[in-house]
């Protein structure tokens, strides 16, 4: 992928045809980085503002707006105010690993933003292992969190840990399993080629959620999932307040927590981009073939219709946050086990099965062609 | 747990949260459901009997301390000196609005009705000092010694008027002012008074006392700081 780009810019300017390759493969990877970087940062930034927003809304409150207008620059004066901080290590903790938890928790789930595929050629890196690798490097939040809590020293801190730690572990199983409906029916685990099988003229009908009643069930087992994976509210159990002050980062302050609640938010965008790609059609506009356009137009389109879909399950995570209550710990391990296991395992081989039987068909591409 | 309980434990879930997010949706998109007052920008009305802070019109003030008496918390502190007129003056009116608790007990009594409670009720400030509120702007001790000048300068009148009533009198009929003639046979002559003030000012301040007792039952200290006043 970074090397077809670097090839087809060398060949679009041929005086960079005498520096060598690799030093501009570094240079692009290095600028597609920052790029990636500066979105998901504004966007955790805004999604603050939003959150807050939305919260007061729900509490017929208004909400920050004293800065800016409508207090739309809040998220900059509360990062401003986080840089400024002082950088409190508790006296018995563990400096390094406390240090250090932070960053896995950042670098954890910032990682995922490089295969989320935002348009049709807008890719950091299309991975042929993409889901994999979300899975995968979202998992090291867990070894984060967790040495967090440990070198605290501190027992909320811990416990909050420990918690987290349980409850990713317990829902990474339910998050794979509803994820795979979608690498099924593709036949691929890269998340380009995940969207890609969703569309056809058929618009929104191609997409995954419609495919089979599997998978939109499929969709919603993810999404409560997803849900409870990102530490948000019905199952915040690692940060619940009212029990362990604020969890595994009681003891953080100024840019360190920052930094985790930066990865919170990050977290809740790659989970809603994997919902998108993987049930909601991607970046495929609806009712448009957006491959047929030219591509600066292409590109922005399913960059607008992606961004759309990602930031509405976005808002929809809020609007959950802020209407339910919060699980107790057997709740949420009961809930896992007991009814998000089985079922997305039921789905899984019920959307199998369905694919053996229909050769791969969905309902809408079966009545298009009973009609046609 | 049986198959039904637990789709039932299903179904429960997912009614009772589209339900809850039902609600949090119509408060969320409904602007009326905004209930919060920006506060600086726009204020509540308040109510026609709101106990805000008190305020003293001076000018009705009688200074008849029914207020300071009442006080449960002592909040209020008044001085008062006598006037030439035989009216209270009013020196300092203080209230401490850091104490007062708005019971209204003062505004209920006071007699002239000059006591009332505002609709204010910002006043945040860096210290205490700045809580008490003052009604009197003058400084008290200006005011104190004004009066007691004004008062010796009326009693000083009154006594050369009496002192020259009695320096006539003796002409006229002797036995009727005993009092005036043995200051005489003290060896001071009867017109000396009217001549000179001191004197007759210490005679005013012996006299003063009586007077005050009579007419000022409430504050005992009060002759006494009267007789200060008016000596320099």
């Amino acid at each position: 992928m970074m090397e077809s780009l670097v090839i087809s810019l060398v060949n679009a300017v041929p005086v960079l045809s005498g520096v060598p390759l690799w030093s501009i493969t570094l240079l692009v990877m290095v600028v597609v980085a920052a790029v990636v970087l500066t979105f998901a940062l504004t966007y955790a930034g805004l999604a603050t503002y939003v959150e807050r927003k939305v919260a007061g809304d729900i509490q017929a409150r208004v909400g920050p707006n004293r800065v800016g207008p409508v207090g739309l620059l809040q998220f900059l004066a509360d990062g401003i105010k986080l840089l400024l901080k002082e950088d409190i290590i508790p006296t018995h903790a563990d400096r390094f690993l406390f240090a250090l938890a932070p960053y896995l928790v950042f670098v954890g789930s910032f990682a995922a933003f490089v295969v989320v595929p935002f348009g049709m050629g807008l890719i950091a890196s299309d991975l042929n292992i993409g889901i994999y690798y979300v899975m995968a490097v979202t998992s090291l939040v867990v070894v984060g969190v967790l040495l967090a809590g440990w070198s605290s020293n501190n027992k909320w801190a811990l416990l909050g840990g420990m918690r987290c730690c349980a409850q990713i572990v317990s829902y990474e199983i339910p998050v794979g399993m509803a994820l795979l409906p979608a690498v099924l029916i593709a036949g691929s685990l890269s998340l380009q080629d995940i969207v890609r099988s969703q569309g056809g003229l058929l618009g929104i009908f191609g997409w995954n959620l419609f495919h089979n009643p599997f998978t939109f069930f499929s969709f919603f087992l993810y999404f409560v999932a997803a849900l409870a994976e990102t530490n948000r509210t019905p199952f915040d159990i690692p940060e619940a307040e009212s029990e362990l002050v604020s969890g595994y980062h009681v003891e953080y302050s100024g840019i360190r927590f920052a930094f985790f609640f930066l990865a919170e938010y990050g977290d809740m965008f790659v989970v809603s981009a994997l919902a998108t790609s993987c049930f909601l059609g991607g970046w495929h506009v609806p009712f448009l073939n957006g491959e047929a356009l030219p591509a600066v137009w292409g590109n922005l389109f399913s960059l607008g219709v992606f961004l759309t879909k990602t930031l509405g399950l976005v808002l929809l995570m809020m609007w959950v946050r802020w209407t339910l209550p919060r699980l107790r710990v057997d709740q949420l391990m009961r809930m896992a086990w007991k009814y998000l296991v089985p079922l997305t395992f039921f789905n899984l081989l019920g959307v199998s099965l369905w694919l053996l039987l229909f050769h791969g068909k969905g309902i809408p591409q079966m009545i298009v062609s009973l009609i046609g | 747990m049986g198959l039904k309980a637990y789709f039932y434990d299903i179904w429960e879930a997912v009614a009772t949260t589209a339900k809850g997010m039902r609600i949090t949706a119509r408060y969320g998109v409904d602007p009326r459901e905004t209930i919060t007052l920006q506060y600086p920008e726009e204020r509540w009305e308040p109510s026609e009997r709101f106990r805000g802070f008190l305020y003293n019109d001076i000018k009705r003030c009688t200074s008849c301390t029914m207020c300071v008496r009442v006080c449960p918390v002592d909040c209020i502190s008044l001085e008062a000196v006598r006037g030439a007129d035989k009216k209270m003056v009013l020196a300092s009116y203080d209230i401490d609005v850091g104490r007062c608790m708005y019971c209204g007990l003062c505004v209920e009594v006071c007699p002239p009705k000059s006591l009332k409670h505002t609709s204010g009720y910002e006043k945040a400030s860096v210290n205490r000092g700045e809580l008490i509120l003052h009604f009197v702007h003058e400084d008290a001790n200006e005011i104190k010694a004004r009066v007691a000048k004004q008062v010796a300068e009326a009693a000083a009148q009154a006594e050369a008027e009496k002192a020259a009533k009695a320096a006539e009198e003796p002409k006229a009929s002797g036995p009727a002012s005993d009092n005036g003639g043995k200051e005489a046979a003290a060896g001071q002559p009867a017109s000396q008074p009217a001549a000179a003030a001191n004197p007759a000012e210490k005679d005013a301040a012996e006299k003063k006392p009586a007077e005050g007792a009579k007419g000022e039952p409430g504050k005992p200290g009060e002759p006494p700081k009267k007789g200060e006043g008016e000596t320099p």
